[in-house]
């Protein structure tokens, strides 16, 4: 049982639930405690869909297949039950939400997490919001600004990783975490989520990244490629290197023979 | 056929609001008083009840919203000044009130209660109420209560509340007597199917500061409340004054409030009009730049829940040159609550190096709710600065499915939207206990939602 994957999706459908149209075509992934896991894939191929499906964004609907969290269903729950059961998604836009300052939102977030009944220990929170801020490089005073508005790209994404590092979830989703950043932002979230991995080395990541160049600074141990809403090749860190170097052009191909 | 109008009957003349009542209610006072009550209630008579025909009030139908034929006079109630005889919710009001240089508490437009710092009293301020100070300031009354600022001819319900005033609350200030602590006015409205009247007149001297916090509240009333305010403030050279109404009044109440603010020369009088409770509340604010130097920050902000109706129509009106006005009215709608925002920037001809702004903000909580902006300018100066502008927003599925994945109920989530999207207004304008108590009053209308 200590062997089943903490992430375990199977056959998986989504579409877009107003349209209608159909973006996951029968998915599969398995992803055990502790390991990072990267999807790769063409624009288009479904991979951000994938992400917000697992976290339950109300924009799609599942149709068909199962997604299992700890061996727990969880394709029924709210996204709020899914990051209290230890989900985390690091969104690739984050959302701007002006005068609420980030300080006030993770105290929010961090008692919604307690059990029913518990209060948050306020000077507790404080020293450890700190702490994280300081690992990703951040000013004190940043607590105190409103949540991603008027924040640049970099700024934004080191907030999700704050975020990340304030819930400590079983298992992250990072979402483009990379897109947008230059190299010393890049290697600032690398830093904060490696840090998390191994202070907590049972944490499953899956990297969602059109590029191969965040897999440079958080290493995987597996690598996904994704085509037109499905997996289509699963290897080692070398698949990365390879799709580097010759593109989704084969994958691309093969699709439409 | 063209229609004779002199003889048609004059419209709003009830059982309860006619000559006879006035002249009836009138009958102790001075005879300056009666005449006044007596003039204004002709001004009454001889003005339409307005309609959804006028600009102002197209979207506020008065002849579904009000029923002045079901009103009865309120019965007079000689309240004790006895805090634990105080209804609940009165007392509960005045608990949370922070520290005040000087308390008033009435019930049914009459007040029963007012303390006042000693050494204020030595230095010549005078807190009382406008039925006591036709005794003991007659002269304050003579000259300001609905004279130059708010006078029966200003309109139909400025013309009915100046016959029928019953009480209201006088602050003067004067000259360099500078007030740390605000004033604190609660009232409670405890009887229903009534008509109440009150005023509020404040004077401040040159360069004297003070701040008065206005709440009116009360439950849910069985049957429609009229409870009719007007509020005539004036600053004097270099004075500094705050003004705020807390409107926290219960379902069945139709608040109607008529304000004026008068900025001499270098003076700040800001206003912050906190709209939460009524089934329908108009709010008129007139804000005028009288003197050189003067400036004014209007805020406002409403809540509106289940199918309340809230009318805010503000002016501002820059008449002397190099003067500055900032209002911010932002407003939350759930359920098939409905808000109407009308604002004017009026800059008169001498209003030269006028900088002026307005900005209305509605965010709607849900597919039935509505908000009307309609920001406007009426510019006859050339060189002036002045920018209008008005949003309408639905709380968006991504910010909630964000705040969501981070473990927030959808209670939550939209709270914490709503409080961010509010807090602007409060931060504007920080009053000690004014923040909380507001914050409070959101919160509870938002676990009810």
């Amino acid at each position: 049982m200590s062997d089943a994957p903490v992430l375990q999706i199977r056959n998986l459908h989504a579409k877009v639930a107003e349209e209608g149209t159909e973006i996951l075509h029968g998915l599969d992934l398995d992803i055990p405690a502790g390991e990072v896991h990267a999807i790769m894939g063409p624009n288009g191929s479904g991979k951000s869909t994938l992400a917000k499906v697992i976290a339950g964004h109300p924009e799609y609907e599942v149709t068909e297949g199962t997604v299992t969290f700890h061996g727990e269903d969880i394709l029924e729950m709210e996204p709020d039950e899914r990051s209290q059961a230890g989900l985390f998604l690091a969104f690739q836009y984050p959302v701007e939400i002006p005068g609420v300052s980030i300080a006030n939102f993770m105290r929010t977030a961090k008692q919604a997490h307690l059990p029913e009944g518990e209060e948050l220990d306020l000077f507790d929170f404080q020293d450890e919001l700190l702490d994280r801020m300081k690992l990703l490089d951040m000013d004190p005073t940043f607590a105190e600004r409103p949540v991603n508005d008027g924040f640049s790209g970099g700024e934004k994404k080191r907030n999700e990783i704050l975020q990340m590092a304030m819930l400590k979830p079983s298992m992250a989703l990072m979402d483009e975490t990379d897109s947008g950043l230059d190299i010393d932002a890049l290697q600032v979230v690398a830093h904060g989520v490696n840090a998390l991995t191994e202070e907590d080395s049972q944490m499953g990541v899956l990297l969602i990244t059109h590029y191969q160049r965040l897999l440079n600074y958080i290493k995987p141990d597996v690598v996904h490629v994704m085509v037109d809403g499905k997996i289509v090749k699963t290897g080692g860190p070398e698949v990365a290197l390879e799709l580097e170097e010759e593109g989704y052009a084969d994958y691309r191909e093969f699709e439409t023979a | 056929m063209p229609m004779d109008t002199t003889t048609m009957d004059p419209e709003g003349v009830t059982e309860t609001l006619n000559r006879e009542k006035v002249q009836a209610y009138s009958g102790p006072e001075p005879e300056w008083l009666k005449e006044r009550r007596s003039h204004a209630w002709e001004v009454y008579e001889k003005t339409p009840m307005p309609t959804t025909r006028l600009e102002e009030w197209r979207y506020t139908d008065l002849k579904k919203k009000l029923d002045l034929d079901g009103l009865a006079w309120p019965e007079v109630t000689e309240c004790a000044d006895d805090f634990d005889a105080c209804p609940d919710g009165l007392r509960d009001a005045m608990e949370a009130d922070r520290a005040a240089a000087g308390h008033v508490w009435g019930i049914d437009g009459l007040v029963f209660h007012i303390d006042l710092e000693e050494d204020l009293q030595q230095k010549g301020v005078v807190l009382t109420s406008t039925r006591r100070a036709v005794d003991s300031h007659p002269d304050l009354l003579k000259q300001y209560l609905a004279t130059e600022t708010l006078p029966p001819e200003s309109g139909k319900f400025e013309a009915l509340n100046a016959s029928f005033w019953t009480d209201g609350i006088l602050l003067y200030v004067p000259s360099g007597v500078r007030l740390d602590l605000p004033i604190r006015v609660t009232r409670w409205v405890s009887q229903t199917g009534v008509a109440l009247f009150s005023r509020t007149l404040v004077i401040a001297e040159p360069g004297s500061q003070v701040s008065l916090v206005d709440e009116i509240l009360s439950d849910d009333l069985e049957s429609q409340t009229l409870v009719s305010d007007a509020v005539e403030v004036v600053a004097k050279d270099g004075a500094q004054v705050q003004y705020v109404s807390l409107q926290r009044l219960g379902h069945g109440a139709f608040y109607q409030s008529s304000q004026r603010t008068l900025a001499q020369r270098d003076s700040t009088l800001d206003t912050l009009n906190v709209s939460m409770g009524a089934s329908t509340s108009r709010v008129d604010l007139n804000a005028q730049l009288l003197g050189p130097g003067a400036n004014s920050d209007m805020l406002g902000l409403y809540f509106g829940d289940d199918t309340q109706h809230f009318d805010h129509n503000t002016s501002q009106d820059h008449v002397a040159p190099n003067t500055s006005s900032d209002l911010l009215y932002k407003g939350a709608l759930d359920n098939e609550s409905r808000s109407v925002f009308r604002g004017i920037i009026r800059v008169h001809p001498k209003g030269q190096k006028t900088d002026a702004y307005q900005t209305n903000r509605n965010l709607l909580l849900s597919d039935n709710a509505r908000a009307d902006s309609l920001p406007n300018l009426e510019i006859q100066a050339d060189d002036v600065r002045c920018s209008h502008g008005a949003t309408v927003g639905q709380l968006d599925a991504e910010s909630r499915f964000y705040l969501m994945s981070r473990g927030l109920t959808r209670e939550q989530a939209e709270r914490l939207v709503v409080m961010g999207f509010l807090g602007e207004v409060l931060s504007r304008l920080p009053l000690g206990g004014v923040v909380e108590k507001v914050t409070n009053v959101i919160e509870e209308k938002l676990r009810q939602v």
